[in-house]
């Protein structure tokens, strides 16, 4: 940070941002859609803006990443407190490890394994901690659960002192560290960070942790497990699944979706995606909720059941379980799943195949019945059928050797990457990293500071509209209105009057590319 | 053929799950003219999807375990006695959580591969609580078949053979030691068991009833050359 010289542009209060923005030519140049064009301030009321679906979303609607953290809040501030103490507990955690680590040889069977005593451990830039409200180690990401198991007790240790006190632990900020606890009963969550990322941000990679673990064995099983035998090792029903939290957690540090709550599509002639959702939507049984089109990380398209609503967290997870697994690289996949933000209650049934075993196409067929599998065995074969009957299956294959467009396109000289959210259809937009950032170094590095950017924007207390941050590598802007989120990557060389007018500039692409890049008309069956 | 066909499509279930699907997908799939469901069971990392590879493409999966996520369904045509032998083979996970799910398909499967890891006295423990849950489970008839897997790991062996023909033996089950690396007896335990499935559902009232225990017998190959007896 300190290399860098922040210009923070407006400050609005708590309240939502009522933007007064000066420019008003983003009327769309597509005169089909006059009807967008009509809104008075396009593209900065919700709903109008560039990739926002022409009817209604296919997502549960919601506020970003706010709704993703609110209710942690809520708890917390319904106990009125807030517990930050100043503590050495790097010095705590390590005498601990140290001490297990001694009597604890038996773990050279696992991959993961690595000494939790040693500095390359220590130096880890996050750590991610689950367990159990009885103090027992659930998950680590790395070393191994047995190494941690007085860590994590003084971890639990220090949540019931607090919590003692008719307080809530929520974060602790020591030398160059942060350490933020998520409780989520029967579950503890512990970050321990070394970036620079806000407590908020850490507490939503905890929820995501969170989450994926209820997915796999529901909130009723969880909760039922715990009141019958407090320290059960739950690591017995989770066996087999670690690899789904740590590339889950690989994606936190990686993947713009996770970051803005949004999903990206598979860039695609609205011909040839209209004709693939109608594909799907033609297949439909009687259990069948979703059908959803991947291609790889992008999505492809996304059938609902009428008034269903799909959130981004869960699709973030069946991508996640999709893209974790070559196990249904062949044959087909049926797998139990639970939707925690669709309901943490029951598991859906999902049916995971791959159109052909050779491509990326992967249909997701969810279902709530556990004995549909030859039902939705069947909707795969009808839309295999109708689709290979349609030249836009070959559109979309096609589609799928250029899944990226080049920034290069958008026609700004200095405007090296973005990110575009449209916040209304919950999708987002962004180029391949341009050359400067080929290696998984620098595109962590960038993602590093669009996590910055973003904890900016969306801080608790002040959150910013606009935010300009000149570096010695790039500088960066970002911006945010009811309709879209947008951050911009621009070369050191580019000034911010550049960077103000590159705005509209690619806001007009988008514009004028929203028919390819995003959903337009989402389907229900 | 007509007779065989008719009496079969009596058995079918209201909902399209048939048990014997005959001639449908046909089209898109092989040809085939008849069709059973054999499901793979046993504790996590025992090898089920590793013999269900072999069997299936000829390779071995090697390198890092990768665990099945629920149920995997795979299909494969063999050739029984001049028919074409559509076996819908479900590979299951071996994780706990993923029991319940299991359960459901038990009692569509008329075959068992149950496999335990000749280099892990718990796989070959818990045997017997896997049959205790096919017996609660599935259908009365069903074929099982018990195998006992990874036999080219000889050096790590802790189950030995006789242990595993005791158990086979006490359940009256048919057994071998398979290898999913080497490819030692897994073609063998689908066919047999294709072979069974085949002769029951197309057996003449005076023909001879078909020995499963006697063609694995006749069929299997020893475990290694170093198999300590």
């Amino acid at each position: 940070m300190s290399q860098s010289s922040l210009v923070a542009m407006e400050s609005v209060g708590a309240q939502r941002a009522t933007a007064t923005w000066e420019n008003g030519s983003l009327a769309p140049l597509d005169h089909l859609r006059s009807e967008r064009a009509d809104s008075p301030t396009p593209g900065l009321v919700e709903g109008t803006e560039p990739g926002a679906g022409q009817q209604s979303a296919m997502f549960v609607h919601s506020q970003s990443f706010e709704d993703l953290t609110a209710d942690a809040e809520d708890k917390t501030e319904s106990k009125n407190s807030e517990e930050e103490c100043e503590g050495k507990l790097d010095e705590l955690v390590e005498e601990e490890a140290i001490e297990e680590q001694c009597n604890n040889m038996s773990l050279e069977s696992r991959s993961r394994e690595e000494d939790v005593s040693s500095e390359a451990w220590r130096s880890h830039k996050k750590h991610v901690f689950v367990l159990s409200e009885a103090g027992k180690p659930i998950y680590t990401r790395y070393g191994t659960e047995e190494a941690l198991s007085s860590t994590m007790g003084v971890m639990m240790a220090l949540v019931s002192f607090v919590e003692a006190k008719k307080n809530i632990i929520r974060s602790i900020h020591a030398d160059g560290c942060k350490v933020v606890f998520l409780t989520r009963s029967p579950l503890v969550l512990v970050g321990v960070s070394r970036t620079w990322q806000s407590d908020k941000e850490l507490l939503r990679e905890l929820q995501y942790i969170y989450y994926q673990i209820v997915s796999l064995l529901t909130l009723t099983q969880l909760n039922h497990i715990f009141q019958h035998k407090q320290n059960y090792d739950l690591r017995r029903l989770l066996a087999g699944s670690e690899y789904l939290t740590d590339n889950l957690l690989h994606r936190l540090d990686r993947d713009p979706g996770l970051l803005l709550s949004a999903v990206t599509c598979l860039p695609l002639p609205s011909s040839a995606r209209d004709v693939v959702s109608s594909s799907l939507q033609a297949a439909k049984s009687k259990n069948l909720v979703f059908s959803i089109l991947l291609a790889g990380d992008r999505l492809v398209t996304l059938v609902r059941k009428k008034d269903q609503f799909l959130h981004h967290i869960d699709l973030h997870l069946v991508f996640n379980l999709v893209g974790s697994s070559s196990s249904f690289r062949e044959g087909e996949g049926w797998t139990p799943i639970c939707l925690p933000k669709f309901n943490t209650a029951g598991f859906f049934h999902a049916h995971i195949s791959y159109l052909e075993p050779t491509s990326e196409l992967c249909l997701i067929l969810i279902s709530t019945d556990r004995e549909d599998f030859f039902n939705m065995s069947d909707c795969k074969q009808r839309i295999l059928e109708r689709l290979s009957k349609r030249s836009a299956y070959q559109t979309m294959k096609e589609a799928l050797q250029c899944p990226s467009y080049s920034v290069v396109q958008v026609g700004i000289p200095e405007l090296r990457h973005f990110l575009y959210k449209s916040k209304s259809s919950g999708l987002y937009t962004s180029p391949q990293f341009p050359e400067v950032y080929q290696s998984d170094q620098e595109q962590e590095r960038l993602m590093g500071l669009y996590q910055d950017l973003h904890s900016f924007l969306h801080h608790p207390s002040r959150p910013l509209r606009s935010f300009y941050r000149c570096g010695e590598t790039e500088n960066l802007l970002a911006q945010v209105t009811s309709g879209f989120e947008l951050y911009l990557c621009f070369s050191p060389l580019g000034t911010k009057a550049l960077a103000d007018s590159a705005v509209i500039k690619l806001l007009k692409w988008i514009r004028k590319e929203e028919d390819r890049l995003f959903i337009l008309n989402p389907l229900t069956y | 053929m007509s007779t065989r066909k008719a009496s079969l499509t009596d058995k079918q279930t209201k909902n399209g799950t048939s048990k014997y699907v005959l001639e449908r997908c046909a089209s898109i799939n092989e040809y085939y003219d008849i069709a059973f469901k054999v499901m793979l069971l046993g504790d996590s990392a025992v090898g089920k999807t590793c013999i269900l590879v072999r069997f299936k493409d000829g390779a071995f999966l090697g390198g890092n375990f990768i665990a099945t996520v629920g149920i995997d369904f795979r299909n494969k045509v063999v050739d029984v006695d001049n028919l074409k032998v559509k076996l819908q083979i479900w590979d299951t996970a071996g994780q706990e959580r993923f029991r319940s799910v299991t359960h459901a398909y038990y009692r569509d499967a008329q075959a068992l591969l149950l496999l335990y890891d000749i280099t892990s006295k718990q796989s070959f423990d818990n045997i017997r609580a896997w049959l205790t849950e096919i017996h609660e489970y599935a259908q009365k008839d069903v074929v099982i078949m018990l195998l006992g897997n990874k036999s080219d790991m000889a050096a790590e062996r802790v189950v030995k053979t006789e242990e595993g023909q005791r158990l086979a033996k006490d359940y009256g089950v048919p057994f071998m030691e398979t290898s999913a690396k080497t490819g030692v007896n897994v073609e063998l335990a689908f066919l047999a068991v294709a072979k069974e499935l085949k002769h029951r559902a197309t057996q003449q009232p005076n023909e001879p009833k078909f020995q499963i225990h006697d063609y694995i017998e006749s069929q299997k190959q020893k475990s290694g050359c170093c198999s300590t007896v």
